[in-house]
C-alpha cells in the first residue's frame, strides 16, 4: 500500500541496525585505514590519538603490519591521558622487539612513569618495560623490578613478580642471580595476590632452586587457600616438589605401596598385559590381579610401581631403562621415605590442600588431589574421588582432561572408583573422545558386582549411531568377559548375536562402520574363546557355519585362523573339517589377500595336526589351493605357498619314492620346524607390558601423553639436603639484603680485573688528543691499600710485552708497555653498590663489600698502543651513487674534527667526485625544505630546545666547477636531529636536483674526552646501576690478522687484538682511547680480561660518556667481549651501546 | 603458561590476535586448530573463565560484538593476562579498571566525541583481602536473593528401567547489600549433598566443621556453591518411545507423561532426538505441540534433529507423537536407536530436596529483605529407545 515506504524498508533496518552500533568501535575495526592516522598522532587532541591509535589496533588485530608508525606512536607515551598510555603500550608490545631502537627512545618515559603516585601508572609502566625485551634494557628493567618489588601497593608487586619471567627470558646470565633473589623476595610478601605471582615467577625462572621455598614453606602451605586460584596451581606444584626433595615419598602412600606388595607382584609377573591396541592376541586381564585386590583391597602394584617411578624420572627415561634391563629391583629401595604421620610439613601440606578440593576451579581441584595422589596415606586417598567426579560436570573439554587423569588413578587403584561406575556412563553430549575414556575406565574398574549393571548399559551403547564407539564398546566387552569368567558365557551369546545380526545386512548396506563392529566382535569372541577353548567347541561352530554371511575379510580372516588353530579340539570340530575345507577351497580365488593368507595357514596347521586316516584328503585340498596360490596375482601370496610347500613337503609329498639319507634328516629338520612354526604356542607378545605412559597427574603433557615443553618429571627424593650449612647461610645473607644480588650482578663481570686505581702514567702518544692529559695521576685513596698485595704480585712471572717504543712519531713504533702492576680493588664496585642502594632507598650497607676476598684482585699491566692512529680509517658511505646521479659519485665520512661553529654541528668529510666525462656545474646540498616530521619530533626527546636556532646543515659554499674524474673533498657540518633517523638534503647538480640521505652515526655525536684512567674509574664509578648498560657480542676480526701477522717477529698476540679492537672502535666512533690492560697471570694464550677504555662526551651538552671493552676467550677464537657503556643520557647510552656492538659484531671490511 | 590468544570468527578467521611473550605465534597456526577442532590443554579453564568475562562485558560474545569493542577487548585480554600467566582475573575489579560499554557511554562517545572506558585509578580491591568485593559498594536496595537452581541429570534405559538420576545444583545468590555484610547460611538437610565447589569467597573451616557457609558477598549475581545429589529415585516426567521397523520403514510412536507429581506446574517440556544418518525421510505428527525437523552441521557431518515441543501437559490427554521413517534403500530394519533428550522446568520447587535452613546477617545497618525461590530444570535427561 505504501510503496514508497516499503522500498525503504531494507535500508531501515540497515539504518537501525547502525543506530544500535552507533557509538562502538565497530567503524574502526572495519575500516580502520579509511583517514589518515598519522597527521591524527600527533594531534594536540587526546581524543585524536586515542582513535588513531584505536585504529592502529584494528590493523595490528587483522594482522597487518603497521610497525612503520612505530617512532610516532612511541612519542605519545609521554601523554598524560591513561587511556592513551594503556595504547601506546599495547602498541609498543607488539612491535617492540621489530624496532628496538626506537622503542629504546621510551625507555626514559617510563622511568619517569615508575615514579608516578598512581600505582596503575607504576604497575603499567614496568609491564610494559619488562614486556618490550630488549636485551640492552634488561639491567634497568632488572632495577626498575627490584624497586617496585618493594612498592607499597600489592598490585604493583603483582606485576614487579610478573615482570621477573620476562626478564629471565631474555636469557642473560649475568641476571640470574639477581632474578632469583627477587623471586625468593617476592615469595616472602605478606600479601596472598604477590605470592601467587611469585610463585609463578619461580616456576618458569628456577624451578629447581627449591631452597628459596623451604625458607617459607610453612608459610606458602598456610596462605595456599588465600592465594587466587592460577597461583594455588602454580603454588601446589611448587610445594609438592619441595615436600618431596625435602622428605622423599611417604611410605604410607600410594606411590611406595607396591613395596608391600612385592611378593605379590613378581608372582604373576607378566599379568599385566592390558594393552590399548588390539594386537595381542592374548590379552588378559590380571586375573590374579583381582585376587590380590581382594585379599588386599588395594591396588595393582605393578602399575603403581610403574607410575610412580614415571612420575620421579619421567617416562621417557623410565621406559628407555626398562627396555635396557629389568628394573624391577629398584632404586627406590635406596630412598628414604618419610611419614605422613609423624612429618609435620607433608600434614601441613595434606592439610592445606584438603579444602581446595572444594575450589570452582577445577584445574585447582586437579591439582590439589594430585597431591594427595602422591602424598597422602591410602587410607585418606578417598577424599580426591568424589571432588574429581564432580569436575565432570562442567565443560566437554573439561571432562576430557578430568578424564585422563581418573585413567590412570582407576588403573593403578581399580577399587578407588569401582563404587562410583554410574558416573561413566555415557551421555550423549560427550565427544567420542570422551565416550572411549569412560569405556576404558568402565572395563578397568568393574567388579563381580557391577559388571551385571555395567554389561546392561553396554548393550545400550552397542546400538549407538557411532559405530566407532560401538565396536569400541564390543572391545570393552570382550575385555570385561575375559576378567570376570562368570559372564563370559553371556558375552559369548551377546556377541554372536551381535555378529550375525550385523552379518545380516550383507554385501551392500555392510558400510565401513558396521565392518568395524563386526569385525571387533568376532575379535572379542575369539578373545574370550583363546581362554578356555574346549569349553567354547559350539561358539567355534557356530562361527564357522557364518563363515557363509560374514563378508568382511579381517574377520573371515580370523575366523579362518580359529579353524586352524582349533581344529583338534573337542569332537564337532574334527568332523566339519572336511567340508569347511573344501569350501574353502572353493571360495580361495575369490578372497582378499588377508583371507587367502590365513586360507594357506590354516590347511597348513589342519594338515599338522591331522590324523593318518584324513591325511590324504587334507593334502589333497591343500596341493589344489597351494597350486592356485602359485598363480596367484599377488606375490605374497605366492611367497607364502611357496614357503608352505617347501616346509611341508614331507606331509605333501608322495613318501614311497626313494629317498637318500641326506633327505632323510632334511625333512626331519623341517617336520620339526613345520611343528614350531605351526603348532607352537602362542606367547603374548608383550614383553614390556606398559606402553602407556604416565605424566604427572593435571599436567598437560598427561593429556597430550607426550612431554610437553617445560614438563618436569619430581625431584629426586630427599635431594635437598638442608643440613648444608651452605645453603643455609647463603639463605641468610641473601634474605638480608636483598636487592643487593641485582647490584652485584651487573658489576660482577668485571670482577677478573677489576678497576685499576694504580698511579699510572699514560704515555702520550700520536692519537691527536691525547697531548693534553700528560702525567698527570688521578689516584684514590685506594691505592694506598692496594700497594699492599703488591708484593705477591710480584712473584708472578712478567710477561714482557714489548720493548719502549716512540710513541711520539714512530707510525710501527710498536707499544709502550708500562710494566706497572697494580692489585686493583673493587672501589668501583663498592661506590655503585651503594650508590644504586640509595637510589633505591634501602639502608646503605656500608660495609659487606669492604671484606671482599683478595683473591679477586687481580694484577694487570697497562698497554699503551701508539702507533694506531695512523690505521684509523673511518668508515665511507655512499651518498649517492654515480648511477643514480648521471654519474656524480658523493660519498661522506664522519670525521673526528669538531666544528667551530657550535657544538651540536657534526663534522662530515663529504667528496664528490665526476666519474662521468662532462664537467659538472654548480654542486651545492641544501636543506630539504620539506623536512620529516618525524625527525622534527624525535628531536624534541634527544636535544633541548635551546639549540632550536642551529640549522641543520651549515651552508655550504657551491662548487662551481667538477671535472671529468675529478674529485674534490669539502668539509660539511651537520646538525642530526636524531641519533638514528636519517637527515634528507638535496643536492643540486646541473641545476638538477637529487634527493640524498645523510644517516647519522651515533659514534660521532661524541668528542673525545681525553682523561686518565683515575679519573675514568671515578667517573665510572659516578655512573653505577641505571646508568650502566652492558651488552655482549662476539669479536673475530683479530684472527684474520693474527693470522696474517704470522712471519717472524711480530708483535704480540695480545697487541694485535688491542689494536684490532681499538682501531676498530676508533674508526667508527669518536673517542679517546683511555687504557689498554691486561691480566698479567693469565697464560699466553687467554686473552681474557683484556680490558679496554674509551672516553667521550656528547656534544651537544657535554655529559661524559664512557666505554669498557672486556675481552674473555683465547686467541686465536672468536672472543666474547663485554661492552659496557657508562652515561647519564639513558637513550644515547643505550643506542650507542647497541652501536658498538654492532660494529664489533660485524667483520672487517676488506 | 600461554603464548597467544586468537579470537577466531565463525568461520575460522582470526579477528584478534594478542601475543603474550617473547615467543611469537604466527596466525596461520589458527587454520590447523580450525581444521582439527581440538581445543584441551591445561590453559583451558582460563580460556572458559576469558570467554566468560568478554561475554559478560559484552553481553554475548560473537563477530558484531567483538568487532564494536574490539579495544575493550584488548584492553581487558592485556589486564588479564601477563606474559601468558593470568594477572586479574576477578570481574568486580576489571570492571573497575576498564568500565564495561552502555548505553550511558557510548551516547557519550557520539555527543562528546570523548570517553575513556579505561579508568584512572587502581582499584581498592586489588590490595583487600576479599579481592570479589568492591570496596565499599553503596546500594539504594537493601536486598539478597538466594535461588536453589537445579539440573536433573537422569538415564532411562530401553526397557524403561531408571538407570541412573542425580541432580546438580548451584545456590546462586544475588546481593545488593552496603557496606561489608557477613552472611551465613545454612541448610535444613546438609547430609544430602554429595560433592560441593564453592565460590572463593565461602570460608572452608567453618563448612568442614558445620556444613555452615559463611562468606563475605560479590555484588550483585553471583554462584556460591554448586552441589550434587546422587541416588534419586523420582523422576518428573516419563518418556516411552517405541520404535518398529518393517520392510524398508520404521513406525515410530512417543508417549508423554507424568511419573511423579511434584506437585508444582511442569512446563517447557520438549523431546528431542536426532535421526539416525540412515534415515531418508520422516513424517511425523503430534497430537499436541509442535514438531520441528533441524538440520544442523556439526563438524562435516549433518545431523538431523528432530525437536518435539510440548510445553505444559495438557490436562484431558497424554500427549503423543507418531508416524514414520523411510530408511534408506536395502536398509530393513533401523540398525541404530536415536537417544531421546527430554527437556522441562518446574519453577518454584528444587527436585533434590535440599532445603535452606536460615540466612543470618553480621556486619549489616538494617535487616535486608530475603528471597528464597527454587528451580529445576531437566539437565542431561536422557532417555534410550
Amino acid at each position: 500500500m505504501f510503496t514508497q515506504f516499503g522500498a525503504t524498508a531494507e535500508s531501515l533496518s540497515k539504518a537501525s541496525t547502525m543506530v544500535f552500533r552507533i557509538g562502538t568501535d565497530a567503524h574502526l575495526y572495519d575500516d580502520p585505514d579509511d583517514v589518515n592516522i598519522a597527521p591524527l598522532l600527533d594531534s594536540k587532541f587526546d581524543s585524536e590519538k586515542c582513535e588513531a591509535l584505536k585504529r592502529l589496533l584494528a590493523l595490528i588485530a587483522q594482522g597487518f603490519d603497521v610497525s612503520n608508525f612505530f617512532p610516532q606512536v612511541v612519542k605519545n607515551v609521554a601523554s598524560q591521558s591513561i587511556e592513551v598510555k594503556k595504547l601506546v603500550y599495547l602498541y609498543l608490545l607488539h612491535y617492540a622487539e621489530k624496532r628496538p631502537n626506537e622503542a629504546l627512545l621510551s625507555i626514559n618515559y617510563f622511568q619517569k612513569d615508575l615514579g608516578d603516585t598512581n600505582p596503575l601508572v607504576r604497575a603499567w609502566a614496568l609491564r610494559t618495560m619488562a614486556g618490550i625485551r630488549l636485551h640492552v634494557i634488561a639491567p634497568l628493567v632488572l632495577v626498575a623490578v627490584s624497586k617496585c618489588a618493594r612498592d607499597p601497593s600489592v598490585y604493583v608487586r603483582k606485576c614487579a613478580a610478573n615482570a621477573l619471567p620476562k626478564v629471565h627470558d631474555l636469557r642473560l646470565e649475568e641476571n640470574t642471580a639477581a632474578i632469583e633473589e627477587l623471586v625468593g623476595f617476592l615469595l616472602n610478601d605478606n600479601s596472598p595476590g604477590v605470592i601467587g605471582a611469585a610463585a609463578a615467577a619461580f616456576a618458569s625462572v628456577c624451578p629447581t632452586n627449591l631452597s628459596l621455598i623451604g625458607r617459607n614453606y610453612r608459610r606458602l602451605c598456610e596462605t595456599l587457600p588465600d592465594v587466587e586460584e592460577w597461583g594455588q596451581i602454580v603454588l601446589i606444584g611448587i610445594l609438592l616438589r619441595y615436600a618431596i626433595a625435602r622428605h622423599g615419598l611417604v611410605k604410607e602412600s600410594i606411590m611406595l605401596s607396591s613395596r608391600d606388595l612385592e611378593n605379590i607382584a613378581s608372582e604373576n609377573g607378566a599379568s599385566d598385559t592390558y594393552q590399548k591396541g588390539n594386537e595381542d592376541s592374548n590379552a588378559y586381564f590380571g586375573l590374579k590381579e583381582s585376587n590380590a585386590d581382594l585379599t588386599n583391597g588395594v591396588c595393582k602394584s605393578e602399575v603403581v610401581d610403574i607410575v610412580s617411578r614415571s612420575y620421579l624420572e619421567g617416562p621417557d627415561k623410565y621406559l628407555s631403562k626398562h627396555r635396557c634391563a629389568d628394573v624391577l629391583s629398584s632404586e627406590l629401595e635406596g630412598l628414604h621415605f618419610t611419614s605422613a604421620k609423624d612429618n609435620e610439613d607433608i600434614k601441613i601440606l595434606l592439610l592445606c590442600t584438603s579444602p581446595l578440593l572444594w575450589s570452582h576451579n577445577s584445574a585447582v581441584v586437579l591439582a590439589a588431589a594430585g597431591v594427595h595422589w602422591i602424598m597422602a596415606p591410602k587410607e585418606d586417598i578417598q577424599k580426591i574421588v568424589k571432588p574429581l567426579l564432580f569436575l565432570m560436570r562442567s565443560s566437554n573439554s573439561s571432562k576430557y582432561v578430568v578424564l585422563c587423569n581418573i585413567q590412570v588413578f582407576s588403573k593403578a587403584v581399580p577399587s578407588l572408583f569401582a563404587p562410583h561406575f554410574e558416573d561413566f556412563f555415557m551421555s550423549p553430549s560427550d565427544s567420542y573422545q570422551v565416550k572411549a575414556l569412560k569405556l576404558e575406565i568402565l572395563s578397568t574398574i568393574a567388579t563381580e558386582s557391577s559388571i551385571s549393571s555395567i554389561f546392561q548399559e553396554f548393550q545400550d551403547y552397542v546400538k549407538d549411531p557411532d559405530r566407532k564407539f560401538a565396536a569400541d564398546t564390543v572391545a570393552a566387552i570382550g575385555l570385561c568377559a575375559q576378567q570376570f569368567p562368570k559372564v563370559a558365557n553371556t558375552c559369548l551369546e551377546g556377541l554372536l548375536a551381535l555378529a550375525s545380526h550385523e552379518s545380516t545386512y550383507g554385501d551392500n548396506a555392510a558400510t565401513d562402520g558396521e565392518a568395524i563392529v563386526l569385525l571387533q566382535a568376532i575379535y572379542s569372541i575369539k578373545a574370550i574363546i583363546g581362554k578356555d577353548p574346549s569349553s567354547n567347541e559350539k561358539v567355534i561352530v557356530h562361527l564357522i557355519r557364518s563363515l557363509e554371511s560374514i563378508r568382511v575379510p579381517a574377520a573371515r580372516g580370523m575366523i579362518i585362523w580359529m579353524v586352524g588353530e582349533y581344529s583338534d579340539i573337542g569332537n564337532v570340530i574334527p568332523k566339519v573339517l572336511p567340508v569347511v575345507l573344501k569350501y574353502l577351497a572353493r571360495c580361495f580365488t575369490v578372497e582378499e589377500v588377508e583371507t587367502k593368507l590365513q586360507i594357506l595357514n590354516a590347511c597348513g596347521k589342519v594338515l599338522l595336526h591331522s590324523k593318518e586316516e584324513e591325511l590324504w584328503a587334507y593334502r589333497k585340498v591343500l596341493s589344489y589351493m597351494l597350486d592356485l596360490a602359485r598363480c596367484d596375482l599377488n606375490y605374497d601370496i605366492r611367497d607364502r605357498a611357496r614357503f608352505i610347500k617347501e616346509l611341508l613337503s614331507c606331509y605333501i609329498g608322495s613318501s614311497d619314492t626313494e629317498e637318500g639319507k641326506a633327505q632323510q634328516e632334511s625333512r626331519d629338520v623341517s617336520r620339526v620346524l613345520a611343528g614350531r612354526i605351526f603348532g607352537g604356542q602362542i606367547k603374548a607378545p608383550s614383553s614390556e607390558q606398559f606402553s602407556a605412559r604416565f605424566y604427572l597427574p593435571g599436567s598437560l603433557s598427561h593429556v597430550v601423553l607426550h612431554a610437553a615443553p617445560g614438563y618436569e618429571p619430581l625431584p629426586r627424593p630427599c635431594s635437598l639436603n638442608f643440613e648444608d650449612p651452605s645453603i643455609n647461610s647463603n639463605i641468610v645473607e641473601g634474605a638480608k639484603r636483598p636487592g643487593d644480588g641485582a647490584t652485584q650482578s651487573e658489576s660482577y663481570t668485571d670482577d677478573p680485573d677489576s678497576v685499576s686505581g694504580s698511579l699510572n702514567e699514560e704515555s702520550t702518544s700520536d692519537y691527536s688528543y691525547a697531548d693534553s692529559i700528560g702525567g698527570s695521576d688521578g689516584t684514590g685513596g685506594s691505592n694506598v691499600s692496594s700497594s699492599l698485595s703488591e708484593v705477591d704480585v710480584h712473584k708472578e712471572p712478567l710477561i714482557h710485552l714489548s720493548e719502549v717504543g716512540y710513541p711520539n712519531a714512530n707510525p710501527d713504533g710498536g707499544s709502550h708497555v708500562d710494566n706497572q702492576y697494580s692489585g686493583s680493588n673493587n672501589l668501583g664496585e663498592l661506590i655503585s653498590t651503594r650508590s644504586l642502594e640509595s637510589w633505591l632507598d634501602e639502608n646503605p650497607n656500608s660495609g659487606h663489600n669492604l671484606s671482599e676476598p683478595s683473591s679477586i684482585r687481580k694484577s694487570s699491566a697497562r698497554i699503551s698502543i701508539g702507533h694506531i692512529h695512523g690505521r684509523v680509517e673511518p668508515k665511507i658511505c655512499a651518498l649517492l651513487d654515480p648511477a643514480n646521479g648521471n654519474g656524480l659519485s658523493v660519498d661522506y665520512a664522519f670525521s673526528s674534527e669538531l666544528s667551530s661553529l657550535s657544538p651540536l654541528l657534526v663534522c662530515l668529510q663529504v667528496s664528490f667526485k665526476n666519474c662521468s666525462t662532462e664537467p659538472m656545474m654548480n654542486l651545492q646540498l641544501v636543506e630539504d625544505n620539506k623536512r620529516q616530521d618525524s625527525s622534527d619530533h624525535a628531536s624534541a626527546m634527544t636535544e633541548s630546545s635551546s639549540h632550536g636556532d642551529v640549522p641543520s646543515l651549515v651552508p655550504m659554499e657551491e662548487i662551481a666547477n667538477l671535472g671529468p674524474s675529478e674529485t674534490i673533498n669539502i668539509m660539511l657540518q651537520v646538525r642530526f636531529r636524531h641519533h638514528l633517523l636519517p637527515l634528507k638534503l638535496v643536492l643540486w647538480c646541473n641545476g638538477k636536483t637529487y634527493p640524498v640521505k645523510l644517516r647519522p652515526d651515533i659514534g660521532y655525536f661524541v668528542r673525545p674526552l681525553p682523561m686518565d684512567i683515575g679519573v675514568f674509574s671515578a667517573k665510572e664509578a659516578q655512573l653505577p646501576g641505571m646508568f650502566e648498560y652492558t651488552r655482549r657480542c662476539i669479536f673475530t676480526d683479530h684472527i684474520g690478522e693474527l693470522k696474517k701477522g704470522d712471519k717472524p717477529g711480530t708483535n704480540d698476540q695480545f697487541l694485535v687484538i688491542c689494536e684490532c679492537l681499538a682501531v676498530k672502535v676508533l674508526s667508527n666512533a669518536n673517542f679517546f682511547l683511555v687504557s689498554v690492560d691486561m691480566p698479567v697471570s693469565a697464560n699466553l694464550d687467554d686473552a681474557s680480561g683484556l680490558r679496554l677504555r674509551f672516553s667521550g662526551e656528547l656534544l651537544s651538552n657535554s655529559v661524559p660518556c664512557l666505554v669498557t671493552l672486556v675481552l674473555e676467550g683465547t686467541c686465536f677464537e672468536p672472543l666474547n667481549i663485554l661492552v659496557k657503556v657508562n652515561c647519564e643520557e639513558t637513550v644515547f647510552g643505550l643506542n650507542l651501546l647497541n652501536r658498538i656492538v654492532n660494529l664489533l659484531a660485524e667483520p672487517a671490511r676488506g | 603458561m600461554m603464548q597467544c590468544i586468537f579470537l577466531l570468527s565463525d568461520s575460522g578467521e582470526v579477528m584478534l590476535e594478542k601475543q603474550l611473550t617473547g615467543h611469537r605465534v604466527d596466525r596461520s597456526i589458527c587454520a590447523w586448530f580450525w581444521e582439527q577442532s581440538i581445543a584441551q590443554g591445561d590453559s583451558f579453564k582460563f580460556l572458559c573463565r576469558v570467554a566468560d568475562v568478554l561475554s559478560d562485558y559484552l553481553g554475548g560474545l560473537n563477530e558484531d560484538l567483538i568487532k564494536d569493542n574490539f579495544v575493550i577487548v584488548y584492553e581487558l585480554l592485556d589486564e588479564m593476562i601477563d606474559n601468558g600467566f593470568p594477572l586479574t582475573t576477578e570481574p568486580n575489579i576489571l570492571r573497575e579498571m576498564i568500565a564495561p560499554p552502555n548505553i550511558v557511554s557510548k551516547m557519550l562517545s557520539v555527543v562528546t566525541g570523548t570517553s575513556s572506558n579505561v579508568s584512572n585509578t587502581l582499584p581498592v580491591a586489588t590490595a583487600s583481602c576479599v579481592p570479589w568485593r568492591k570496596m565499599d559498594p553503596k546500594n539504594t536496595s537493601n536486598e539478597v536473593y538466594v535461588d536453589l537452581v537445579e539440573e536433573m541429570d537422569a538415564i532411562i534405559s530401553r526397557d524403561g528401567t531408571l538407570v541412573k538420576c542425580e541432580i546438580y545444583g548451584e545456590v546462586q545468590v544475588n546481593s545488593h547489600l552496603s557496606g561489608l555484610p557477613d552472611l551465613t547460611l545454612s541448610f535444613a538437610n546438609a547430609s544430602i549433598l554429595n560433592d560441593v565447589r564453592f565460590h572463593p569467597c565461602v570460608r572452608l573451616r567453618p563448612w568442614e566443621s558445620q556444613q555452615i557457609l559463611s562468606f563475605v558477598p560479590p555484588d550483585g549475581q553471583f554462584k556460591l556453591m554448586s552441589y550434587r545429589v546422587k541416588k534419586l529415585k523420582n523422576i518428573p516426567i516419563y518418556v516411552k518411545p517405541q520404535l518398529s521397523s518393517d520392510s524398508g520403514m520404521c513406525r515410530i510412536s512417543v508417549l508423554v507423561g507424568i511419573k511423579n507429581d511434584p506437585r508444582k506446574p511442569i512446563d517447557s517440556i520438549t523431546v528431542e532426538f536426532q535421526l539416525p544418518p540412515c534415515v531418508l525421510s520422516a513424517n511425523l505428527t503430534p497430537n499436541h505441540g509442535t514438531v520441528n525437523i533441524l538440520a544442523s552441521k556439526v563438524l562435516m557431518f549433518f545431523d538431523h534433529t528432530c525437536s518435539w515441543s510440548i510445553g505444559r501437559l495438557p490436562k484431558d490427554k497424554a500427549p503423543s507423537l507418531s508416524g514414520t521413517l523411510v530408511l534408506a534403500a536395502g536398509l530393513e530394519r533401523l540398525p541404530v536407536f536415536p537417544t531421546f533428550q527430554v527437556g522441562f522446568r518446574v519453577m518454584g520447587i528444587a527436585l533434590s530436596g535440599l532445603q535452606m535452613d536460615k540466612l543470618d546477617f553480621k556486619n549489616l545497618p538494617s535487616r535486608p529483605y530475603k528471597g528464597f525461590r527454587g528451580l529445576t530444570r531437566a539437565g542431561e535427561y536422557q532417555v534410550r529407545s
